[in-house]
Order: C-alpha cells, then structure tokens, then sequence
C-alpha cells in the first residue's frame, strides 16, 4: 500500500542485490575490462587494446573450436529433446497421478548430484575393458574403443541435460488442455498424427526452452569433452583452459569467454522470439 | 433512527495510477448499524473498505474514525479488523491460535489471551474444534473462526468483505441469521460488502450501493427497493421495469411522458424534484406492481400492449418475459393463482398495466 | 483417465512401450550412480564384470587420507555457510518479488535468477579473475562467494513457489488484527514459508556441496573453481574416486530427497472435512 521505500523492503531486497552486483556483475564487467589487457613477461597488465580479440579471432584453431562446440551443442541439444520427449510425453500422459509424482522426484535427484562424478562414472561402462566391452564381448563382439571419442562426449552431454530436459519438456506437457487432444481424436486424428499436430505445437515453448537450456549447458560444459572425450576435438571451454595454462593468457581466454557469453545470449534471443512467435497478440 | 457517526468519509477519492477506483466518496456510517455496500465488480466497494481497513490510502479526502483522520495511520495501529472474502486464516496455526492472532500482537499476556479466546470460541460454538488444524475445519466452521479471531479484541467496527461467497446457497442463509444476530446482539458497527442483493437486504439496516467509484443511493433496504433512486439502481436491482420518455405535462394531477410504449403518468408525489417540460425522464415500475389481462383495463392508464416471450416459475411466483411492439422487454411478476386463467403460450397478446402511484421518476434520465 | 485398459482410445502395445521407455530413461540416468555405488565396494583394482569380491578397502584407504578428511570439512563448512547465505538472500529476494512492484524489477529479477544459466567455466574464470584482483581469491571465502552467486537463485526460485501458494490476504489480514510489518514476517509469512526455507537450505547445500566435489575431487583443497580442476582424472579410473563419488552422491541425493519431501508436504496432515452440518 505505501509506495515510499521501507528501511522493511530493502532488508530484504537489498542483500541479494548487492551480492549479485559484487560478485556476479562486476566479475561479468571485469572479464570486458580483462579482455582488453596486454601480457608481457607472463604478467597481465591493464590496458586498453584490442590485440587479444584480433589475435584469437584471426586464429584457425579459435574458429575450428568454436565450429566443433557449436555442432556438438546443437546436436546434443537435438538428440537430447528427440530422446527426452517420449520419456516426458509417458510421464505425462500414462502414467497415474501418483506414478507422476515419483517419476519427476526421481528425475530431479540427478540434477542436483554431481555431475562431474556422473561422468566420471561412464568410464567404468565405455573403457576398454569395461562394461560394455565385456557385455560385447560375452556375443563375440568387439571389443569397440568408445572412451575419448565424440560419442562419448555426447554420452556425457546427455547425462548433464537429459533429467533438466525432460523436466522441462513435462512441465509444458502437463498443462496442455486435455480436451484438445480428444478433440483432435475426435475429428478422425491418429494417435501419432495428434501427437505432431496437437501436443508439439501445444507444447512448443517449453520444448524449445528445454533444447536452449541443453544447448546452454552442452555449449559451456567441459567436463564432458575432457574426461569423456579426451580433450579432442577442442572445445571452447577446454581452449579457454589451456589458454589460461599457457603463458597467463587470462585475457585472450576472457575473449573466449565473452565470445560464449555472445553466442550463447544470441542462441537464447532467437530461441524464445522462435518458442513464443505468433503467441503474443 | 438518528444516531452517533462513527465513520466519515470526506471527498475520499482512490486513484490507481490513471485508474480512478473511486470518486469523491461523502458518506457517514453510523455506530451500532449495519451497513452493506453493495455493487457488481470493480464498482469501488473493496476499495472503499480497504480504506477505512488502512489496505489502501485515500488519495485525496480524509477518513475519520469516531472524529479522527486515520488516513496517516497504518493497518495494524487501527481497531478496524476485517473478515476477508478468502477468510485468510492462517493454516500453520491451530483454531485457538488464530483466534489469540489479535491479542497476541498487542502484546496480551497469555493467560488474558486464553480467556479471551476462550469466551469467542464458545461464543461462536466452536470451542470443542480449538485445537483443530484450519484445514480439518468445514466451510461453516471457518466463517466462525474467521469471525471469532477479528471479534476478539472486541472493536468498535468490523469489516466484511463478501465473506459468504464460498458457501453453498443453504449454509449462506443460516450464516446470515448468525450475522445478524451477531451484529444485534453486540451492536458492533459492521459495514459488509457484497455484490450479492440477497444478503445486502437480508442483512442491512442501510444499504450503499456504488458503481464505477460513485455512490448511486443509500438508504434503507425498503427504500431503495421501493424507489431506486437513479436508472443505474433500478437496472442494478433488476426488479423493476423502465420507461424512458419526454415529459409533455408536468400539474398537480400528475407528471405525464410520452414513451416508446405510449403516454404513461405517474403521481406527482413520486418524484423528487419536479421535472421540466420537454425534458427526458425515466419511470421505473416494480415488477411486481404490474398487471395483466387479455383487454385493455376500462381506466386507460399506462396500457402497454404486449406478446409474451418467455416464462420463468420460481417457487410461488412466476415471471413473465413480455415484449412491447417496439422490441422493449418487461417483466411481471405473480403469484400463481393471479396468473390461473390468463392465457400465456408463447406469442400471445396480452395488456400491461400499471397504477400511476406506482411509477417513480429516477435522477439522470 | 490414468491407466484405464477400457479406454477404446488407447493401444496397449503404445502404452506399455512408452512405459518401457521410461524406465530405461531412469536407467540411463541412474546408471552412473549406480555403478559407481557397486563398485566402489568391489575388490578388483579395475572396475568391469564380472564383479570381484565384497570389499571396503576403498573405502578404508579414503578414510586414512587425512586430506579427505580436510576436504570433508571444508565441504561442510562451506556447503552450511553458502547455503544459509543463499537461502537468506533468497528468501529476500523472492519475499521482495512477492511484495514489491518497483522500477527496473525486470533487472532485478534477472540478477536474481540469471547466475546458473552462465556456464561455470565462464562464471569460474570470471570470479578467479575478479576475486584475485580484489584479494579475495584461494581461501575458503571465495569459495563461498562464488556458492552464493550460484546457489542463492535456486533458493530464490524455491521460497518464491512457495510463496505463490500463500493466499494473497494472509499478510494484510495480520497486518489489519494488529500485526506490524516485522511481526507479520516472523508470525506469518516465515512459518508459512518455513518448508521451503529449509528445502531451499537444503538443495542450496547440494549444490554447493557438489560444486565442491569437483574441488574436493581434484586436490582436497580449497580450490573450487572450475579452471583449477582441469587437469585431473584424465585416464585414471581409481576405486577409490568411487568411493568418495559414492559419498558424494549419497549426501546430496539425501539432501534433494529432504528437500524434496518438505516441498512436496502439506502443510497438515488432515484433508479439509466435508462441509458437514453445523
């Protein structure tokens, strides 16, 4: 009812604010002003020049990085949304109210423990001389070199954002007016042809949401690329390491950062114009 | 029945951004009465208790209780407690906790509390659910808690915000006795909003009723039934038929117009001011004081050819859907035995009538 | 509409195969887990099948590391310090956005909100960067910081729901029978927030305390921040890792099992009585 600010209001706004302006903004606004600085004799030295930016973008490797991670985020993001959708649309649909509730308090347990542990964990199943090979093995297969391949980083993108996927992608499922689907069934629409005609475009925005954030978390993450896939091909985030390992490149390693922090916004622009197009009159 | 005021309110106007909730409200509520405002929503009704709870300041105008401004003072320095519409009890204390709610804030000692609660939980026959959980409670036993816990520290004023509107239509009815005799027995002022005819009228000594910020009558249940006061009050309570016309005489015999549905003339005496020749005046007519029959009644007065287009029975009484060759609709209502022997199939011809007393002339054409 | 074979409308063949699907989902998800659980009590130096015998031996040899022990409390601390930290500026943050409309709440909200959408290599050279350059970096308070930053927004989303469900009038309604604003935050709108406050303190504490494994896995030190892990593990597949991977994921799978039973719990146990006759 009061409009006027409350020493009651801001001692419960303010805290927050303050927090994330000290130490969420200003390292953001740092890492531009970092970008910026020079390095000579392995020590960084604050500067304004854009040497750092002309010399990572005029390299091949940058570029090649950067093409690598793009791909690999979009087809992660691709075939986690095409693998987390059945999943997402049974939990939604068939299964009792109560059978729904377990299925997302489960789902929700991996997004909270360790993810580096989880992925430390698929060696025991892709190495050599594990799981899998043996399995394999006892068929007279293999055995198949899976460790430190793409399909092993993609393995381990898939850990990072299947449960968020299919939490998200129900989330949208669960709210669709049922009676559109028995209407849609009701005027002669197949069971799969309702599917694609009536839940998807229902569903759309948390769909779409659901592949940004996998897009997100695959195109950032670099435990996946190097404890699964061994570090090759090069990712962003492993080049951002190696570049602050080499010589105290902080800042050419801030261009990479920064360069993430464009695409990833730009992704995330054109993903909720897409995910909302025509939905707002 | 002049008697002590308690609340006034003096040109209070609430604004919300350019959003004028209500307009220069001037109204007095009187101790020890009951008093409804009523009004279909966003008519400024919440708003105005919301005020006088402290909810939301006055933009301009003052509010006094018994004398004093309390526009400055803030909710919870004032003695105007409120049973809200969603009750707001609160669901992480038992019922003799919400109940010592109040008394606890103002720093009542335990044993007093106890005391206190003890006489309004007997009080509202809800003793024997004291230690019960909010959500263990039925519909009716919430409205006693609700009630209990702002009747507690024992005010001057309660406030009600449509409080019966979650309960179903017989629970309603017995719940409006207990307010009543409530209110009678304690002679606390309770000023009630609702939107709903019934339990305004059931329940008021004086009705409010506002619309679009603006208090369109006050006055008794009786009166404003009787003789609504503007167009928008006789559409509101939808209990009367309305005629608009030009006045063409204006004499100690009588106001005549000339309508849509012919000549009309009403007594003198049933308008508050005298109109002007020439003007445009609005008659309204009770539902319930117009006649029927199948020849034009011998006087000649008000006649209004009709065809019947509908039929409503509720309980003893039905209502007629009669329409005017020029399309306007009107209303009869009877009893059934007044209705036997009127032929009454959809389409058929019929007259209406109605006496010149009991046609008001209404304020703003 | 659940599980009625009746329905003409559905194919049983369909049902059961998406049925199957999920299962399978949940058992690619928990695979990792799982396999990290049983073979950290495998004997075998080399985890594959067949399995080896029953052995704590991993678990002993962690336990004799007097830096996994350090690691261990430092975890707590930190893991208890961000967390409560966290769940005080959350609950600020969302009692604020429950209560105020205000210029620029957009921004505030998406300061709020943002933080874990930024991938943690990027936020972690930042922080690293900036907290070194103000002489904060290396010791267990930057670790905190930087928890905070990431933690405090799940405690925001948290409190925020829960807050969501608070009828609208619970506060007014104090405020109206003599509470004043303090009174009402302490009588009202804390016991009603209090499941998700202690929810939000715990998944709050999970992901801290995961953020830290990954610090705590590489050197058992302070060091949290993602560019000073890099560098480990590669190729070592160590029983030992499984048994402190599966400690990991007990505690934290026990801290969102927590959370999530105080969030998912009614307020009582009853159920509302029938409208019975007065």
């Amino acid at each position: 009812m009061r409009r006027h600010v409350t020493l009651y209001g801001l001692t419960f706004s303010l805290p927050l604010l303050i927090w994330q302006v000290l130490f969420f903004v200003f390292p953001l606004v740092f890492l531009v002003a970092l970008s910026f600085w020079t390095v000579k004799n392995f020590a960084m030295r604050p500067d304004f020049d854009t040497i750092n930016w002309v010399t990572m973008f005029s390299r091949k490797v940058f570029w090649q990085a950067y093409g690598t991670t793009f791909v690999l985020a979009t087809a992660a993001a691709a075939l986690t949304s095409i693998l987390a959708f059945p999943c997402a649309y049974a939990i939604a649909f068939k299964l009792s109210d109560n059978a729904r509730r377990w299925a997302v308090f489960l789902m929700v347990i991996p997004f909270f423990t360790s993810y580096l542990v989880r992925v430390y964990s698929w060696q025991i199943f892709l190495s050599d001389a594990g799981i899998i090979n043996v399995l394999l093995g006892w068929i007279g297969l293999g055995p198949f070199h899976m460790l430190n391949t793409v399909g092993a980083t993609i393995i381990g993108y898939l850990t990072l954002c299947f449960p968020l996927a299919v939490l998200l992608q129900l989330f949208s499922l669960v709210f669709i007016d049922r009676t559109l689907i028995e209407a849609a069934h009701n005027m002669r629409c197949g069971r799969l042809r309702t599917v694609f005609a009536v839940v998807i475009p229902s569903a759309r925005v948390g769909l779409v949401i659901a592949a940004l954030f996998c897009f997100i978390l695959s195109f950032g993450d670099f435990v996946s690329p190097i404890y699964l896939g061994g570090g090759d091909p090069t990712t962003l985030s492993i080049l951002i390491t190696d570049t602050t390992k080499s010589g105290q490149q902080w800042p050419r390693a801030a261009v990479i950062a920064l360069t993430m922090v464009g695409t990833l916004l730009a992704v995330a622009f054109l993903a909720v114009k897409f995910a909302y197009k025509g939905r707002t009159k | 029945m002049q008697r002590d005021t308690l609340v006034s309110f003096e040109g209070v106007v609430k604004r919300f951004g350019a959003y004028v909730a209500v307009q220069k409200l001037d109204f007095q509520i009187h101790k020890g009465e009951f008093l409804a405002i009523m009004g279909s929503s966003g008519c400024g009704k919440t708003t105005t208790l919301r005020m006088l709870a402290g909810l939301e300041a006055p933009s301009e105008g003052v509010i006094r209780l018994s004398g004093k401004p309390i526009n400055d003072l803030p909710t919870w320095s004032r003695d105007t407690p409120m049973v809200w519409q969603s009750l707001a009890l609160f669901p992480f204390l038992n019922v003799r906790e919400n109940v010592e709610f109040a008394l606890k804030m103002r720093g009542v000692g335990k044993a007093e509390r106890q005391r206190r609660a003890e006489q309004w939980l007997d009080r509202m026959q809800i003793g024997e659910f004291a230690e019960r959980n909010i959500a263990q409670l039925s519909g009716g036993q919430r409205q006693r808690v609700a009630l209990a816990r702002s009747l507690v520290v024992e005010p001057e004023i309660l406030l009600l915000d449509e409080p019966l509107s979650a309960l179903d239509a017989a629970l309603k009815v017995r719940m409006q006795s207990v307010l009543k005799n409530l209110q009678r027995e304690t002679g606390i002022t309770f000023v009630y909003v609702t939107h709903s005819q019934s339990e305004a009228f059931s329940m008021a000594d004086r009705v409010v009723i506002m619309s679009r910020g603006v208090i369109e009558q006050i006055g008794t249940p009786q009166e404003i039934y009787r003789t609504p006061r503007t167009r928008f009050v006789a559409d509101f309570l939808g209990s009367s038929n309305i005629f608009t016309g030009k006045v063409t005489s204006v004499g100690g015999a009588g106001i005549a117009l000339q309508t849509d549905s012919g000549p009309m003339q009403l007594s003198a005496s049933n308008a508050a001011s005298a109109p002007v020749v020439g003007s445009t005046a609005t008659v309204t007519v009770l539902d319930t004081k117009m006649r029927l029959s199948v020849t034009p009644p011998a006087d000649g007065v008000n006649v209004v050819p009709v065809r019947v287009i509908g039929e409503e029975f509720v309980g003893a009484t039905a209502t007629l859907y009669l329409e005017t060759a020029k399309g306007q609709e009107i209303r009869v209502q009877k009893g059934h035995e007044e209705l036997t022997g009127l032929p009454l199939g959809i389409g058929q011809a019929l007259f209406t009538s109605w006496s010149p007393e009991d046609g008001h002339l209404v304020a703003g054409g | 509409m659940n599980g009625d074979d009746e329905d003409i409308n559905r194919n049983r063949a369909v049902d059961w195969g998406l049925k199957a699907y999920i299962i399978a989902s949940f058992a690619f998800v928990f695979a990792p887990i799982a396999a990290s659980f049983v073979f950290s009590f495998n004997a075998d130096r080399f985890p594959s099948i067949p399995l080896g015998g029953f052995s704590l031996e991993w678990y002993k040899a962690v336990a004799a590391d007097p830096l996994v022990w350090e690691g261990l409390r430092n975890t707590l601390m930190v893991g208890i310090v961000a967390g409560v930290i966290s769940t005080a500026l959350g609950f600020g943050a969302a009692y604020t956005d429950y209560r105020y409309k205000f210029f620029g709440k957009q921004v505030y909200l998406a300061l709020a909100l943002l933080p874990p959408t930024i991938p943690v290599i990027i936020l972690g050279l930042a922080m690293l960067a900036y907290l070194s350059r103000i002489n904060l970096s290396g010791n267990a308070l930057s670790v905190i910081i930087s928890h905070v930053v990431v933690c405090a927004p799940f405690a925001m989303a948290i409190i925020r729901l829960r807050l969501s469900q608070m009828d609208p009038a619970l506060e007014p309604a104090a405020w109206n029978l003599g509470a004043s604003e303090w009174k009402t935050m302490r009588h009202v709108i804390v016991p009603f927030t209090k499941p998700a406050i202690l929810g939000a303190l715990f998944i709050t504490m999970a992901v801290s305390f995961d953020e830290f494994a990954v610090a705590w896995f590489v050197s058992g030190l302070n060091e949290t921040l993602p560019v000073k892990v890099l560098g480990f593990l590669q190729g070592q597949v160590s029983p030992r890792i499984n048994a402190i991977g599966t400690f990991v994921f007990v505690t934290s799978m026990t801290l969102v099992i927590l959370a999530q039973v105080l969030l998912s719990g009614r307020t009582a146990t009853a159920r509302p009585a029938a409208d019975e006759q007065e």
